[in-house]
């Protein structure tokens, strides 16, 4: 007979741990689940590298009929797709499913991250580690390394280093973009379709150099959904177009602090926004 | 400003030093776009920014003391979840203060967590495909327990609790009963102050629902920890708590104990009689006394205040032979029916 242990309740147990240990517990937890279902594992990473293969084997296809596009040869455009299907792959693989938050939060389970000792979203990202995810991130990883090592770039430890940090910035973007379209669900907005949207613009125009696009989509796809500063801008420094853009220079060759910067912004926005939050009726 | 205001207000008053939550002035709006019919209605909903404003809680006022079980009852709809959702931080007050051990909740979530545990009957807050073992797991390494802790508690519960039968199994394997149970350790592994149940024992058999109200009198009885239950089982209430909160229209319209709230309510006792074979009732003859004669006994049902229990029973003695005497006592489920429906809410 197990009897109470001394001293219980007398006060609370648990203590505040930094928000990336919680992180890492919470991930362990969602891996766990996942491989709970061993034999999915390799048909669910297969099918996220079949899905982004067949995407890259278009661009292949268009480019190797035309020769060039805007003057990009066709690694060099493998080299902006890489970069920028690893940078993805870098955020969907950290923040899992963030995409059903809306149905996270109709459904009331947000109410249970609120409870917890833990960030609010660092549990909605571990909701579920989704497999094909890292599909992405390999595919991106293979494209660009066999790209970077076609593209007459001069690789020392500078350029090595931007580009790892243009690679890591461009992951930011996106997901600094995913969040703060997320969180006006808390205002019972449906914020589905605009994430979608976003996640259409930077598929299909995040593989291509920008450039060839007309000036006003340029500008949108630099200002207003800053696609540019996640692939095009990193590829165009580091294959030596970065003085003939359609910006000034030094825009493109800060690119790596774009995605620290929107991050910032983007945790503002999440918490000014989850105030808002309304909890389901019970 | 205003919020700053009410905090440092909360901070110099004089509070109950016993008291573990302090609520008061407590008000909830919840404002809703205003959804206009006819053509074009959805669009128009859309651009116009008119709202519709509804107040859950309306001025709660109530102090929690350490070691209380509390009830905190009312009909769909009455402000009950919100006011929880308001105590676990879940929710942001609109006005008012509230204080959770020294902590105002929605301001400090994360610290408030750690001193509260929270059971919703109807949302697990285990890990779904993962056995209840390696929940209990992750818990304790999200709170940093300390492992010899961790693990004293866990032994302490899967005896409490009898969860060795199914430790190892996947939570959605899990019957209902069984998830609660897990779903209670999970909350109390931590060792909160105090325990916010709502519904804990919604869809349960009765074996079910007796083993967690064993375990929560024990836990209150036992280790001091404050539990604050909603749930609409009032055998659940009858039976663990001490205190019970009515509240109504966001409104408190009860705060007292249980036998208080019984006899304020229902003044009426009734006195069972069973007749014995072939003797026919003759009345009692006292007035104030409503009588009923059903086939098998007649009840008498009559005010304590104004008649004796003794004087009734011996006038009934007076004049019939009797097999069976019993003085039933108002039900709780009967008193807060008549609650409801007096006021015009059932």
């Amino acid at each position: 007979m197990t009897t109470e242990p001394r001293d219980f309740g007398r006060e609370p147990a648990g203590r505040l741990i930094p928000w990336w240990r919680s992180y890492l517990v919470l991930l362990g937890a969602a891996w766990r689940s996942q491989f709970q279902y061993r034999a999915n594992l390799f048909i669910m990473i297969l099918s996220g590298v079949a899905w982004q293969g067949v995407g890259f084997a278009f661009i292949w296809v268009v480019v190797a009929k035309f020769g060039t596009i805007g003057g990009w040869s066709l690694s060099e455009i493998a080299f902006i797709y890489g970069i920028r299907l690893t940078a993805h792959g870098l955020f969907v693989v950290v923040s899992g499913r963030i995409f059903v938050l809306d149905t996270v939060i109709q459904e009331g389970e947000f109410d249970r991250y609120l409870v917890r000792p833990a960030g609010a979203l660092a549990q909605l990202w571990n909701r579920q580690f989704y497999l094909p995810h890292l599909g992405d991130l390999l595919s991106g990883l293979v494209i660009l390394i066999a790209a970077a090592t076609e593209i007459p770039a001069d690789w020392n430890v500078l350029t090595v280093g931007f580009l790892l940090l243009a690679v890591l910035s461009g992951g930011m973007i996106e997901g600094a973009l995913q969040v703060i379209a997320a969180s006006f669900a808390f205002r019972t907005m449906n914020t589905r379709q605009i994430r979608g949207m976003m996640d259409d613009i930077f598929s299909n125009f995040g593989g291509y150099p920008i450039t060839i696009f007309p000036i006003a989509i340029r500008l949108i796809l630099t200002f207003v959904i800053p696609l540019a500063f996640v692939a095009f801008f990193p590829s165009a420094v580091l294959t030596g177009r970065s003085g003939g853009l359609y910006v000034p220079e030094w825009l493109a060759l800060m690119s790596p602090l774009a995605g620290p910067l929107l991050v910032l912004l983007a945790r503002e926005v999440w918490r000014s926004q989850l105030k808002h939050y309304k909890s389901s009726g019970s | 400003m205003t919020g700053l205001m009410a905090y440092v207000g909360a901070r110099l008053e004089v509070v109950d030093p016993l008291g573990i939550i302090h609520v008061s002035e407590l008000v909830k709006d919840f404002r809703r776009p205003k959804r206009i019919k006819g053509a074009l209605g959805g669009l128009r909903t859309l651009v116009t920014r008119e709202s519709v404003i509804k107040r859950a809680v309306d001025g709660i006022d109530f102090t929690v003391d350490e070691g209380e079980f509390l009830g905190y009852l009312g009909p769909n709809g009455a402000g009950k979840s919100t006011t929880i959702k308001m105590m676990t931080g879940i929710l942001q007050p609109t006005s008012g203060k509230i204080e959770v051990a020294g902590i105002v909740p929605w301001r400090e979530r994360q610290r408030n967590a750690l001193n509260i545990g929270v059971v919703f009957g109807q949302k697990s807050q285990l890990w779904w495909d993962l056995p209840l073992r390696e929940s209990l797991q992750i818990i304790g390494k999200l709170y940093a327990i300390d492992p010899a802790r961790h693990r004293a508690n866990v032994d302490w519960f899967v005896e409490l609790l009898d969860l060795d039968p199914f430790f190892d199994t996947p939570v959605r394997q899990l019957s209902l009963g069984q998830r609660v149970r897990g779903d209670l350790a999970a909350a109390m592994l931590p060792e909160p102050r105090i325990l916010f149940l709502d519904e804990p024992t919604i869809g349960l058999d009765v074996v079910a629902k007796e083993r967690i109200r064993g375990f929560l009198s024990a836990l209150n009885r036992e280790a001091g920890t404050t539990v604050v239950l909603t749930t609409h089982d009032l055998d659940d209430v009858e039976r663990l708590c001490r205190r019970i909160i009515l509240i109504d229209g966001g409104k408190v319209t009860y705060d007292g104990d249980v036998e208080s709230l019984k006899s304020r309510f229902v003044q009426q006792r009734r006195l069972v009689v069973k007749l014995a074979a072939g003797v026919e009732w003759r009345g009692v003859g006292i007035p104030g006394v409503a009588e009923s004669i059903g086939d098998e006994a007649v009840e008498l049902a009559f005010d304590p205040a104004e008649i004796q229990v003794s004087e009734l029973i011996t006038a009934v003695l007076a004049d019939h032979q009797l097999t069976d005497v019993a003085i039933v006592e108002p039900e709780l489920e009967n008193v807060v029916h008549r609650i409801y429906a007096s006021a015009g809410m059932a």
